[in-house]
């Protein structure tokens, strides 16, 4: 990523789309819009001190929800450009109220709330569609219970969890757990809060809250207004004591996750979504699962799937590996429904097929192994390029110049082509850019009339 | 004919074209919707089978 950023040959044009596009191979015409950051791209130094002011959490999209970031972020830490973005829909300015404080606490005076999108008029002779995929919706299978029941995730999400830099730092805390503990913060926030205004009142009547209470309720007397505030002041510590309590011994029971089950074929290869194959799930989840292992070798991985298919380079060695020295168990099973315990462990019911019976085990987080998704901006991108899209929602490819698109000149490479992994997603980029350079230089493309039978 | 290349989506894939044709010497322009580049597999930890870091 950096290195694209250094490189003196390549323009990038980040928070941008392309809004047009005309002509043909050898001389297209791209209208790209540059939106507004509403930060001065090269005034901006990346520092961060705007989003450390900034008064406004937003979910954290690049953690997949799982934590928080604010209005004025970076996409993530280490992102290329590292220029800092402001999110018009949570922004207090762009939200009409009164704020301000990032462009008062910018050193740099980089924030513009004055910008406005650019737009960019490219010529270009040959063009290369990356656009990658979607994560599927799991809640779209409502056996799965995705989104009611906590501890059921994405495999994305999950990623992000095992990341260091994600929001649990790389432990499995159950999210269901994280929300007591967020819980438990806020009270503590709030009991603080009350502690300094009875404080006040300590200080002002020179006696502490809770003698001053008794007294208050043995006199009966709700005819001094402030004394009155200061006893509901103190109901409402005592309140939030009590609330806070039973949470707090329940959070000292915490421990992170040992016991994951992944669940295959989320959507793939399921007659009511996507019948295909989404290809790169199997080995998705067996690599989380030895992640979760040696991020702590009690952790146990359960795998059901229909099949694991393990086709690459080095893919069945791994899953053998993972057998044996990663505690990863394989089930031949389709899960058939998730519910939750009362501990809010997830619980599985699904047919063992080699034993031929049903059963049921309970587990303290369950990993979706979603399918590859085309991403929501291929069908507009595919009518703006004048390309045709396949039956699963895909940018339609010759079967024999896999990379070609329906228009000459025009190369998809990536999940943008059909779901595939990191080495076969590298392998066809590759192999769009020599295909383009073959346009361009017309050196090498005896093929290119071919183009146009694109099936 | 014009011999600039436009490149759309700045994940894996975007990134590997762009940076063949930049070191053969060809002018590039990558765009990207969200504000960095990386796509999904920024989002990763590691990658298999090598259990390398993804970033």
């Amino acid at each position: 990523m950096l290195d694209v950023g250094r490189h003196s040959n390549i323009e990038l044009l980040a928070y941008s789309e392309v809004e047009n596009i005309k002509g043909e191979a050898g001389d297209f015409q791209a209208t790209v819009r540059k939106k507004a950051r509403y930060v001065d791209e090269d005034k901006c130094t990346g520092c961060g001190n705007c989003a450390d002011k900034c008064p406004t959490t937003v979910p954290d999209a690049f953690n997949e929800g799982l934590s928080y970031r604010k209005a004025i972020y970076s996409w993530f830490a280490q992102g290329i450009p590292s220029t800092f973005t402001i999110d018009t829909d949570y922004c207090r300015h762009f939200q009409g109220k009164k704020c301000g404080i990032c462009q008062k606490n910018c050193q740099a005076e980089a924030i513009n709330f004055e910008q406005e999108d650019e737009f960019l008029e490219l010529d270009v002779g040959a063009i290369i569609v990356a656009t990658g995929y979607k994560v599927f919706d799991p809640s779209r299978i409502p056996e799965y219970r995705y989104k009611q029941i906590p501890n059921v995730l994405t495999s994305m999400e999950f990623e992000r969890m095992l990341g260091a830099s994600g929001p649990t730092e790389g432990h499995l805390e159950r999210p269901s757990d994280r929300k007591v503990k967020n819980q438990i913060q806020d009270l503590q926030k709030k009991l603080q809060k009350a502690e300094k205004s009875l404080k006040k009142y300590e200080e002002e009547y020179q006696i502490d809250s809770e003698s001053f209470y008794s007294q208050y309720k043995q006199d009966n007397s709700s005819e001094d207004k402030e004394k009155k505030k200061w006893a509901d002041k103190y109901e409402e510590y005592l309140g939030l004591q009590e609330t806070l309590r039973p949470l707090q011994e329940q959070a000292e029971k915490f421990k992170d996750a040992t016991k994951v089950a992944f669940i295959q074929c989320v959507g793939s290869r399921d007659k009511r979504f996507f019948p295909f194959c989404s290809g790169y799930c199997c080995m998705h989840s067996i690599k989380e699962a030895i992640i979760a292992h040696e991020h702590d070798p009690e952790t146990t991985s359960t795998i059901f799937g229909m099949d694991i298919r393990a086709v690459g380079k080095g893919f069945e060695e791994y899953k053998i590996r993972s057998q044996n020295s990663s505690n990863v168990f394989y089930k031949r099973a389709k899960v058939a429904e998730i519910t939750e315990a009362q501990n809010r462990n997830p619980v599985l019911t699904y047919e063992d097929t080699k034993e031929q019976k049903v059963k049921s085990e309970e587990f303290e987080l369950v990993v979706l192994a979603t399918a590859c998704e085309p991403s929501s901006s291929t069908r507009p991108l595919a009518e703006i390029l004048g390309i045709d899209i396949n039956e699963f929602g895909f940018f339609q490819t010759d079967y024999k110049n896999p990379l070609d698109s329906t228009k000459p000149g025009v190369f998809i490479c990536g999940c943008a082509n059909d779901p595939m992994d990191i080495p076969e997603s590298v392998a066809q980029a590759s192999s769009a850019a020599a295909r383009a350079v073959q346009v361009l230089t017309g050196i090498g493309d005896a093929r290119s009339d071919r183009v146009s039978k694109a099936s | 004919m014009n011999k600039d290349i436009l490149i759309i989506g700045g994940g894996i894939a975007g990134i590997q074209s762009a940076l063949d044709l930049a070191e053969m010497n060809y002018k590039v322009y990558l765009v990207e919707s969200l504000p960095s580049i990386g796509g999904k597999m920024a989002q990763l930890d590691k990658t298999f089978p090598t259990n390398d870091c993804a970033i």
